[in-house]
């Protein structure tokens, strides 16, 4: 991986600092934009390496570890980009927990970056994980995907910071069929857990990581059950079991919109240690509010990418939710872009004049 | 000849090389679909040997260069209505853009002055590889080749090479 594909060797330096908070794909591809425009860049991220999900979530043997380190490394040393890690940006807000942050020891305010640098970009991502809404999630043993996947590669990197759920000798049920999903089960299975049940409410036919993935999932040992639902998890500190229920596929209405889905068959108990929920994840903008986040994603922007403080930009998960990587990797690309061209212009006193042309243009995600 | 060449069992459908291309070219040039089944297929020009878009194409707009890519002359097309190149290709590589240039498809990046191909440079697992042709094949993986084969049933070409041919 190359984040600095539009150039060839390090221009020279056009005398501007920005900042981005987030190594994650889309603040590391602004990154090796703005690098290759002759900024000097500083990026800020919480994690003690660069590389945001591409390194902590999706597991090694989907994306090599050294691919990104190589990268990041090409950044730091030939660009001279400079990277601030365990490093969290805090605003006026109350800060919400999320995994990760026991690994920040510095703590830095947006209002400095702002003042230090001539732009910044924030690039946060999707670090809170949906819930289900039944009894007994609260129970210990109950993991998000995120929060169980984190762990067990962040170990890697410093294991007396993070609690890695235990899992060997353990029963497992993950819920869902996203890749979340599918990359729970084979790092379970990789840690050693007992026995594996993979609970989907539809069928493989409809999960959305695909058959292939399924029959992967069964090849290697876990137990597929489809058409259930969880009703409720069991136990009074810890997970002692989790009660499902049949479900079944309607026909199509007559719209043709897809089988709506019934839960009413037979309630039947299933005895596991840990349930792991990968039902999908939610953007957590810091400073949500400070930045008027709302206005940006519906586009009442007064430049593209730009939030409501000025010389603040946002990209990536954090302004358009969870999505792929390539997402990620365009709107970083597209925000770093337009902050190059706001700052361009602002500094030729000409902003006004392109100000429409630009919003009109493109399209906002 | 050199060519762009995809390891199916490296690639995990993120979705970067379609998002880079979109971003250098506004209209992406490679496109990541996915299979029912759950297969990756970035659908892209393999810059074939026998090309049949080459052959469809009345007003000679598109070309094999000497390096052996296949370009599009922008010049010369002029957007026939038929579009028979579109149809020729069982890649499905030549993008109908719905813009003033009624075509466009992957000429491995040879308009960014030597900076090669930018989705290759930007893909996070390393699936997507510059290289020659008949190096790269020769030297397939067994997981890539099986891949390879996989994918290969998607595409309705008999006489396109396949995986063991090689």
């Amino acid at each position: 991986m190359d984040f600095t594909f539009l150039c060839q060797t390090p221009p020279p330096k056009n005398g501007r600092k920005v900042a981005i908070i987030g190594a994650g794909p889309s603040g590391l591809a602004a990154t090796g934009y703005l690098a290759c425009m002759g900024y000097q860049v500083e990026v800020y991220d919480k994690l003690p390496k660069a590389g945001g999900l591409m390194v902590f979530g999706i597991p090694g043997h989907r994306i090599p570890g050294s691919n990104i380190e190589e990268a990041v490394k090409k950044l730091e040393s030939d660009y001279g980009v400079d990277f601030k890690l365990c490093t969290k940006i805090c605003g006026s807000e109350p800060m919400h927990q999320e995994a990760g942050d026991e690994y920040a020891y510095n703590y830095k305010s947006l209002g400095g970056r702002v003042q230090d640098n001539d732009a910044v970009l924030i690039c946060t991502g999707t670090w809170k994980s949906r819930r289900l809404n039944i009894p007994g999630t609260d129970l210990t043993g109950v993991y998000s995907g995120l929060e169980f996947l984190f762990p067990v590669r962040a170990a890697q990197y410093d294991i007396a910071r993070v609690n890695v759920p235990e899992i060997k000798g353990k029963k497992v049920a993950v819920i869902g069929a996203g890749f979340t999903a599918v990359d729970v089960i084979h790092s379970s299975m990789a840690e050693g857990a007992r026995e594996v049940y993979h609970i989907y409410r539809r069928t493989r036919n409809e999960a959305p990581c695909g058959t292939l993935e399924i029959d992967l999932l069964e090849k290697s040992g876990a137990k597929c059950m489809e058409l259930v639902s969880p009703v409720r998890i069991f136990g009074r500190e810890r997970v002692e079991g989790i009660e499902l229920a049949r479900c079944r596929l309607t026909e199509p209405d007559e719209s043709g919109r897809c089988s709506p889905l019934v839960c009413d068959g037979e309630l039947f108990r299933l005895d596991v240690d840990l349930v792991v929920t990968a039902i999908g994840e939610i953007a957590t903008p810091p400073f949500a509010h400070d930045l008027g986040l709302e206005h940006v994603r519906k586009g009442q922007v007064r430049w593209l990418h730009m939030t409501s403080m000025d010389s603040v930009f946002v990209a990536g998960d954090a302004l358009t939710g969870p999505s792929r990587i390539g997402n990620a990797v365009y709107s970083g690309l597209k925000a770093a872009k337009s902050l190059d061209q706001w700052l361009s212009l602002k500094s030729q006193n000409r902003l006004d004049e392109y100000k429409d042309e630009i919003i009109l243009k493109e399209d906002l995600r | 000849m050199k060519t762009l060449y995809l390891d199916y069992s490296k690639c995990i459908g993120c979705g970067t090389c379609e998002a880079v291309c979109r971003f250098v070219y506004q209209v992406p040039r490679i496109i990541m679909t996915r299979t029912s089944y759950g297969l990756h297929v970035p659908l892209y020009c393999q810059h074939c040997e026998n090309p049949k878009c080459v052959k469809v194409c009345k007003e000679k707009a598109i070309f094999k260069d000497d390096l052996g890519i296949v370009r599009l002359n922008e010049e010369v097309c002029r957007g026939c209505k038929t579009k028979n190149c579109i149809l020729a290709c069982p890649y499905v590589a030549i993008i109908c853009t719905g813009r003033d240039n009624p075509v466009a498809k992957c000429d491995m990046c040879v308009s960014r002055a030597g900076l090669g191909p930018a989705c290759a440079a930007m893909c996070p697992c390393d699936a997507l590889i510059i290289g020659d042709s008949r190096e790269l094949q020769k030297n397939q993986s067994p997981a890539a080749r099986e891949a390879h084969e996989r994918v290969r049933k998607y595409i309705i070409c008999p006489e396109c090479p396949s995986p063991g041919s090689w």
